[in-house]
């Protein structure tokens, strides 16, 4: 992670990024279990569950990849300030499986009365599938 | 082509505001998302001992809105649901001990007709404030039904 990125040093068509990582289904138990004191069998906790569903296995819930596509902006650098996170869910996120986040800058405000950054976001499989695709804008400090 | 025409759906319940409850963030629960999430920023997880000043990753207000209990809007279409996608506005930093409140209306319904044939999509957005009423966070949440592949 850079510690110190300001608004002066981005560019449009700067790559942000990539992040490798797998979502184990502890993982999965632990997220659902912030919100649900007893995790119960469902398509995020189950393969049996999943499958009655038509699902091939159990899939990271959707909130949880919303959260793990924030972190290839906000991993960039401490200085990152998240305004806005769009996601599309184009496929299901499966546990256990190699993921990569990676992110572009698309634009940036030039006309001087913010310092915000847009970009585009996305999650492959090992395959180079998108499986989940969305848009962030963050901000920048200005360099002092 | 996008349409809400012809699909039947509860519309009173458009732009009704509901109350889905408050949630208090502990330090343990803003430690357990980032764990669960491989969160590794000293920003969300403190010092190499877990101390330190905190605050929340914004998308910590999805855990509250997911499974959350909505008013049904009785759509009649589509044998399973799930998640298209979501936007979360980050308004105001979350800190252990705030106490968020929020709301959710349904904003939209429509329909699209792709490759796998006609799907509905239903738009929430659910509205989180703090103990101060400051809005902390604005999730918007599209939902997809569709007929299982045969």
């Amino acid at each position: 992670m850079s510690k110190n990125l300001y608004f002066e040093d981005v560019d449009i068509g700067d790559e942000i990024g990539p992040i490798t990582r797998s979502v184990s289904d502890d993982d999965v138990i632990q997220f659902v279990s912030i919100r649900e004191k007893k995790v119960a069998p469902s398509r995020f906790t189950s393969k049996e569950f999943a499958n009655s569903e038509g699902l091939p296995e159990a899939i990271v819930p959707g909130p949880m990849n919303i959260a793990l596509m924030s972190q290839v902006l906000t991993d960039w650098s401490e200085t990152v300030c998240l305004l806005k996170i769009d996601v599309v869910f184009r496929q299901t996120v499966p546990h256990n499986k190699e993921l990569t986040f990676s992110g572009i800058v698309t634009d940036k405000d030039e006309t001087g009365e913010s310092t915000k950054i847009e970009c585009d976001v996305v999650m492959e499989n090992s395959d180079g599938v998108k499986l989940v695709i969305g848009t962030g804008i963050i901000a920048l400090p200005n360099k002092p | 082509m996008t349409t809400d025409e012809g699909i039947v759906y509860d519309r009173s319940l458009l732009g009704v505001e509901t109350d889905i409850g408050t949630f208090e963030l502990t330090r343990e629960m803003l430690l357990g998302f980032a764990k669960s999430t491989g969160e590794t920023n000293p920003r969300y997880v403190g010092d190499e001992n877990g101390e330190g000043d905190i605050v929340a990753p914004s998308t910590i207000c999805n855990v509250f809105v997911s499974g959350v209990s909505r008013p049904d809007i009785k759509l009649e279409f589509g044998e399973i649901s799930f998640f298209a996608g979501q936007s979360i506005e980050c308004k105001a930093e979350i800190r252990p001990g705030d106490v968020l409140s929020a709301s959710t209306k349904l904003d939209n319904v429509y329909a699209k007709t792709g490759r796998s044939g006609k799907m509905v999509f239903a738009v929430w957005e659910t509205h989180f404030k703090n103990q101060d009423d400051t809005t902390v966070a604005l999730v918007t949440e599209s939902f997809v039904r569709r007929n299982k592949s045969r």
